[in-house]
């Protein structure tokens, strides 16, 4: 029985928007880049007045959401910008790496603060209470600056390369430190590397009017995957199990759910990176690739190239690599990959259950390694590819449980279901809300299968323009009409 | 370094960051299809614009939306929460206060334009206590409330997401948002919260097919109409369309529910009485208001929370002044369209009524002397209903 709070708090839910800076699904944001369009765009402007047009923008973008914090990018951009500029100029190693440990400390420093703070103190109460000694400390009471994980990764990619010889450091200031604020990939990636970015900065951008058309289709498809795919669709769906205290959710719920926050964890990300591509597309700069249909991935490796690509391949660059990678031996191949996989995992969250996530997809990719190492040689049919790829979705589905839980309790309780082992299920999800996520992620795996061996870019190439431009005119009327209600892309809180 | 490709795409995937390991990466390429794109553009934006015009029509003549009806946000909520800060009057409760109140009929008659800082859906307890935190607020807090959620509502509801989302919401960010959000919808009738594509698809497909789950089309659909203020009146429709009516009644299910324990009401008047000493302390002072319900909702609101065990100690354990509607004579036999909201026309002679008791419990507010003629349930009941 609905009870009639219940059916208002229900009423109310749906409308509930989020917060957070400026963002693409926001009415804010397209009076923000029209501004911003138009400046680039002006005449009047010499390319050094737009570059600083550009970071301006963007620590707007930034400050919109909380203007102190910008002084947290102004740190990081600093340190890492003198950080590189001595370490060029240290004569002895030691003074290099004194000066690549500055940054380091410095980033991590602050990423450690704002965003472990408090976990490492309720760590450190609980282990104390363990031991006997009860300490009561404060609350740990501090915000956690939006995209602080991204931009202090992609920083210090900065002073790592420097450091490794990979690249000189930037040769002017203000191109550094446009590539730390600029304000697509800003607050929630793609990460760039500086080798990216920077030398974008060195001669005078502006896109063709195809450019800017096709960054303008790109901005669509991601607000679409945002606003009405996973915030429209299959948001509620999660939310009515694993936003459900006290309910036992049996098989059929549980699995729904889970395969409903597949999609959404998707769309909403990869929404972004997409949108993110197409809006720097309009102002005539490219970005590296986020996804390439993940879950049309065969194995966790596959997986894992396919998947917040910029962030995998930082971390195999800058920890699982420096680790050791599989230069020593099989046990510290395992170890390094395990290492860098829960710190992965931490990278997403303060909580243990992104561990476990981190931990879950360490094993996988260990037990994979084991196995291709075993079968060498095994090249499987198109049945069995198949069959690899279903399972490979399952898998990571079942870390998608840690991944949204926000406690072991209620990943426990999720798993339990899924397993079937719930005793009095309750019922969770309404039919059609049901249906249309199913369809949704099935058609999402299906798209991703198909076209895990080429781009997005080929298939429209290959298209015809009617099918396309109606395609586009559906989409757009589909994110209108949706009324997107500027609710937080789910990697902010990262 | 272009950093873009321009058609004629060869076959196969392009090389990202994950294929070139423990290396600078370069300034990737973007590939861009070779396709008309801006005539695709124009065709996709003129369309769009044509289906919206479409959509508009809908929203305005088949289901009488209408422009200039602000839907509420918490952005907006968090607005009324700071400008609440310094005034003289606000208002807390649930959608019942936050309906039947009629704050222009309040200045008129006062002077003072409360502000309204109720929100559907909640526990008012939540809000009272918010104000009671604030050592800003030394005005009169008028405390609107349904008894059963008042008393038992097991979760806080969306007031407690409003207030715990205050600070956020009033982020640069979300007050351009809310400025630009009000702007479009003085002109556009479709950007309604009720009126959003997956919340009709959600409830077009779906009529309670699985057992046990509540199905969103048991949802109650569009009730009120908001405008400027925060000013909720019931949704025209609602007041007229058998259908709707009948709809939101159902949606209410007779306010049923347990039974409020009698430790649980302790509780909730304990923590009430010490909200209430804590505002007194800030100079500020309560006044609680329990708006109408019908009889049909009535009679579960009494059996789970009876007026004796409910209401009247809370005003004695509070030690603070209250005004029911079952004492005032204006205010009884209302309108209530769905059983538990007031007509909009009801709301006014609500407001009149226990705006007039208001003045003669708190010195903090006096009747104007040109305030206008006391309204009477003449005013606003049909006199087909009002004869009966």
């Amino acid at each position: 029985m609905r009870t009639a709070a219940g059916a208002l708090y229900e009423v109310w839910g749906r409308r509930a928007p989020g917060w957070r800076p400026v963002i693409f699904n926001s009415l804010t944001f397209l009076v923000f880049f029209a501004i911003v369009m138009a400046l680039h765009y002006a005449p009047f402007f010499s390319w050094h007045q737009k570059k600083i047009n550009l970071m301006i923008a963007s620590y707007l973008f930034y400050a919109a959401w909380n203007p102190p914090f910008v002084i947290l990018l102004w740190v990081s951009t600093v340190v890492d910008w003198w950080a590189a500029q001595w370490m060029v100029r240290a004569k002895r190693e030691r003074t290099r790496k004194l000066w690549m440990l500055t940054s380091v400390v410095v980033n991590l420093g602050m990423l450690g603060y704002f965003k472990y703070g408090g976990f490492l103190l309720d760590n450190f109460v609980t282990i104390a209470g363990s031991l006997g000694v009860i300490y009561h400390p404060p609350g740990w009471d501090i915000v956690l600056p939006v995209g602080i994980s991204f931009y202090t990764f992609a920083t210090l990619s900065y002073t790592l390369d420097v450091y490794l010889r990979r690249s000189a450091p930037a040769g002017h200031f203000l191109d550094y430190a446009l590539f730390v604020t600029f304000f697509p990939h800003l607050v929630a990636g793609p990460i760039m590397r500086p080798t990216e970015l920077v030398p974008q900065f060195a001669e005078p951008r502006q896109a063709k009017p195809n450019q800017i058309f096709f960054g303008l289709a790109l901005l669509t498809l991601g607000l679409f995957q945002k606003v009405v795919l996973a915030d429209g669709f299959l948001a509620p769906v999660v939310e009515a199990v694993y936003d459900a205290p006290g309910k036992m959710p049996g098989m059929l719920d549980s699995w729904v759910a889970t395969l409903a926050f597949a999609g959404q964890i998707f769309c909403d990300f990869a929404g972004y990176s997409t949108s993110a591509i197409g809006v720097a597309l309009c102002l005539g700069f490219a970005m590296p690739d986020n996804f390439r249909f993940p879950y049309g991935a065969v194995g966790f490796s596959d997986f894992w190239r396919r998947w917040h690509i910029t962030l995998s391949s930082w971390l195999r660059d800058y920890l699982y690599i420096p680790l050791g990678g599989n230069r020593h031996g099989q046990a510290r191949t395992y170890a390094a990959l395990m290492g860098t996989m829960l710190l992965g995992g931490l990278w997403h969250g303060a909580n243990w259950t992104f561990v476990v996530w981190g931990g879950l997809h360490g094993t996988y990719l260990s037990v994979e390694r084991w196995l291709r190492a075993r079968f060498k040689g095994f090249t499987p049919g198109r049945a069995p590819l198949l069959g690899l790829a279903v399972l490979t979705f399952l898998l990571v589905n079942i870390t998608w449980v840690f991944f949204r839980a926000k406690t072991f309790a209620g990943a426990g309780l999720v798993l339990k279901g899924m397993a079937g082992m719930q005793a009095k299920p309750d019922p969770l999800i309404a039919a059609g809300p049901m249906v249309i996520a199913v369809a949704i992620v099935s058609g999402i795996f299906g798209t991703h299968l198909a076209m895990r061996n080429t781009t997005l870019e080929v298939v429209v190439e290959r298209t015809p323009s009617v099918a396309i431009a109606s395609i586009w005119t559906m989409l757009l009327f589909a994110v209108i009409v949706e009324q997107g209600q500027g609710s937080a892309f789910i990697y902010f809180a990262f | 370094m272009t950093g873009t490709r321009d058609g004629a795409l060869p076959p196969g995937l392009r090389k990202t960051a994950s294929d070139r390991p423990g290396q600078a990466q370069p300034v990737p390429t973007r590939d861009i299809p070779s396709r008309p794109w801006v005539k695709m553009g124009i065709f996709a934006f003129a369309g769009a614009a044509l289906l919206t015009a479409g959509w508009e029509w809908n929203a305005r003549e088949r289901l009488q939306l209408r422009a200039g009806d602000i839907s509420d946000s918490p952005q907006a909520w968090a607005e009324a929460r700071r400008a609440a800060d310094g005034a003289p009057v606000a208002i807390v409760g649930d959608s019942r206060i936050l309906f039947d109140t009629d704050l222009e009929r309040f200045r008129q008659m006062t002077g003072v334009k409360p502000v309204q800082v109720s929100h559907v859906g909640t526990n008012s307890r939540a809000l009272l206590e918010n104000f009671a935190n604030d050592p800003n607020f030394h005005g009169l807090l008028i405390v609107g409330m349904a008894d059963t959620m008042y008393f038992g509502m097991p979760v806080i509801g969306l007031g407690g997401e409003a207030i715990h989302n205050y600070v956020k919401n009033g982020k640069p960010s979300q007050v351009t948002g809310l400025w630009i959000d009000r702007w479009l919808q003085n002109y556009l009738a479709f950007m309604d919260r009720d009126y959003r594509l997956s919340l009709l698809i959600n409830r077009a497909i779906d009529f309670g097919a699985r057992k046990g789950v509540d199905s969103p089309y048991d949802d109650v659909w569009k009730i009120s109409e908001d405008f400027s203020g925060r000013q909720f009146f019931m949704w025209h429709r609602i007041e007229t369309d058998r259908f709707l009516q009948q709809h939101a009644r159902y949606a209410w299910q007779g306010f049923n529910g347990p039974n409020v324990p009698p430790a649980v009401a302790n509780k909730v008047i304990a923590r009430s009485a010490e909200a209430v000493r804590r505002i007194r302390a800030h100079g500020g002072d309560v006044i609680f208001v329990r708006p109408p319900s019908a009889p049909q909702l009535r009679v579960n609101e009494q059996r789970r929370i009876p007026r004796a065990l409910g209401w009247d100690r809370l005003l004695v354990g509070a030690n603070a002044k209250g005004i029911h509607f079952d004492d005032l004579p204006e205010a009884r036999r209302l309108v209530l369209p769905e059983w538990s909201h007031l007509s909009r026309k009801c709301a006014a002679v609500f407001t009149d009524a226990y705006v007039r008791r208001l003045v003669e419990l708190t010195p903090r507010l006096k009747l104007r002397a040109d305030a206008p003629p006391a309204l009477t349930r003449a005013d606003c009941v049909p006199a087909t209903v009002a004869s009966r």
